[in-house]
């Protein structure tokens, strides 16, 4: 203590820093408080990965959305580990959400490679050993949009890249398909592929809501 | 006296293999996410130069950069230095077993996780998976034997602060004399346990956003990715889109680090040097002084890193065993011991030789 009395007295008034130290101290423990407060704060504004009323794309056997928050450690491995890089991270913009995998199917489906269960360190995405098991969500086709279901087209994108082909996509007349809920896993290729392309006439939707549109659409 | 330097010279060496490895460390955080990107572009191209889409020019610092690398590596079937030379799709392949940053990595079959990260995904779960308990026994035996070594070997943000400990030396140079003030050294379990509990009251990991370790490879992790995705809309210079906010935590923790207090992050803060410095508290291998040849020249104390005293055996659980007070000691009367080995002492030679090196590193 007395060298630490000594060391200041000898300093004097030439030292910038010693002068203002405790306040740079008390500043930056208060401004980096409040900039965590802000940063962790859930945002109001979704980012694209939250996808609207659609609900959120987790990586194929990802564990329920509560489970999965507090499971998950934020470590990017399984963004490292995806053959296709289609599991993105959520950035600041995400809140508390930050650092979480999720795809959006639109710009880049999953082709369950399951790897991304396979290195997942705490369980938060389950090990899969069969794509059939995987279930990220369930198809929708919007009958309105699609070419072969509304009459402008013959089409059938979707079923022929969908990795269970005549099981979770069958074929109506015109190739008009048709989604087999309990079989779909959901991992987005058909809406990858999808030919309309302003607003995909088939698209993912998952039970994993974006916090604040699932307030609104409780409200 | 030989064996002094000999031991000496060994002592060197380990600081040097030291901050080889922290280097390694970094250009590992960036290389993991940098390969992923890497191979997912050359197999898409692959498909569109199938359908003649693509010339074959590459576009990009970093892919142009990366692929200098991999191209310099001898392609195709290959007989000469056997297996110590790979070609590039070898490498690729290997590369692609290697996951995962600093809070959480995979290399090859091993599997490890910062305890840190562990302990608040079991606090705020409530459940322990079979696989983060497997991924936790690498970490766990070596910090058990060796003590605090995650942070003196591994922990990149150890090898930036241990930069600005040099730029404090530079202020007192200018006579801009850098304060230094000392708090308490249980502020970092307090946080520790702090963090654990609101992680469980939250059910979701919070010393994640504070931990530079795991900020460091995440913000960087995210720069290369950012790299590649601004390449892919077509700015192909380099641009800093992918950092976040976090960085500026490791702004704020190395201005007062150099002003305000000396270390302090680790010393005082870092609740992930907390946890394991608790782990290494029953460490088999330390930094022990031999009482007969000290020369109470206090060289030990001032060059700790993390402001410990060897030269009145007063270390605790703090110690990190780096070995920088061993390098600089002059009289070269401390050394590592391990425990099991107390009855023959590791070293016998260090005791007698007291002062007789000038050369010792001041």
């Amino acid at each position: 203590m007395t060298r630490q009395e000594d060391r200041t007295r000898r300093v004097g008034r030439r030292s910038f820093f010693s002068l203002s130290g405790g306040a740079v101290t008390r500043t930056a423990v208060l401004g980096g408080l409040l900039a965590g407060f802000l940063g962790l704060r859930r945002s109001r504004s979704m980012p694209a990965g939250a996808r609207g009323g659609l609900g959120m794309v987790r990586p194929p056997g990802s564990r329920d959305e509560k489970e999965f928050l507090s499971l998950c450690i934020r470590c990017t491995r399984c963004a490292d580990s995806c053959e296709v890089l289609c599991i993105e991270l959520f950035g600041p913009e995400a809140g508390s959400l930050q650092g979480t995998p999720f795809l959006i199917p639109g710009e880049r489906g999953c082709n369950l490679c399951l790897r991304c269960g396979e290195t997942c360190p705490t369980g938060a995405i389950n090990p899969l050993v069969e794509k059939e098991e995987a279930k990220m969500g369930v198809a929708v086709v919007d009958v309105r949009l699609c070419v072969s279901h509304n009459g402008t087209g013959i089409c059938g994108a979707c079923h022929t890249i969908c990795p269970l082909r005549n099981r979770a996509i069958t074929q109506n007349f015109r190739n008009a398909p048709v989604i087999h809920d309990e079989k779909c896993t959901g991992c987005g290729l058909c809406e990858e592929t999808c030919i309309v392309r302003d607003r995909r006439a088939i698209r993912v939707a998952t039970d994993r809501l974006w916090p604040s549109a699932k307030k609104e659409s409780s409200s | 006296m030989t064996a002094n330097t000999a031991e000496r010279r060994r002592i060197h060496k380990l600081q040097v293999a030291r901050r080889l490895v922290q280097i390694l460390v970094v250009v590992y955080i960036i290389a993991v996410p940098a390969v992923a990107r890497y191979v997912n572009y050359l197999s898409a191209r692959e498909l569109d130069k199938n359908i003649e889409k693509w010339d074959g020019e590459l576009q990009g610092d970093a892919l142009v950069g990366l692929d200098r690398v991999f191209r310099a590596m001898p392609d195709g079937e290959i007989e000469r230095m056997d297996q110590l030379v790979r070609n590039r799709g070898q490498v690729l392949d290997y590369a692609q077993e290697v996951r995962g940053g600093m809070w959480s990595a995979e290399i090859g079959e091993l599997s490890i996780t910062d305890p840190l990260a562990a302990a608040e995904s079991v606090a705020a779960s409530g459940t322990a998976e079979k696989v983060l308990l497997i991924s936790l026994i690498f970490p766990l035996i070596v910090t058990l034997l060796l003590g605090r070594v995650f942070c003196s070997w591994i922990c990149p943000v150890n090898l930036l602060l241990e930069f600005t400990d040099k730029l404090r030396k530079v202020l007192r140079f200018l006579e801009l004399k850098p304060r230094d003030i000392r708090f308490s050294r249980w502020i970092k379990h307090t946080l520790l346990a702090t963090g654990l509990v609101l992680a469980a009251f939250l059910a979701m990991p919070v010393l994640g956003y504070v931990y530079p370790p795991a900020i460091v490879g995440r913000e960087l992790h995210d720069l290369v990715f950012g790299l590649f995705d601004s390449a892919e809309i077509g700015e192909y210079g380099f641009n800093i889109n992918g950092l976040t906010w976090l960085s500026l935590v490791l702004v704020v923790i190395m201005a007062v680090e150099i002003t305000v207090s000396r270390r302090w992050w680790c010393r005082y803060i870092c609740p992930g040097g907390a946890l394991y410095s608790l782990l290494g508290a029953a460490r088999l291998v330390r930094v022990r002084r031999k009482k007969e040849g000290c020369t109470r020249c206090g060289t030990c104390i001032t060059s700790c890193t993390m402001g410990l005293s060897p030269m009145t055996d007063k270390m605790g659980i703090e110690c990190d065993n780096c070995g920088v007070c061993i390098s600089h000691c002059s009289g070269g009367v401390l050394g590592y011991s391990s425990c099991m080995g107390r009855g023959k002492e590791k070293t016998p030679d260090l005791a007698g030789e007291a002062v007789d090196e000038a050369g010792g590193e001041s």
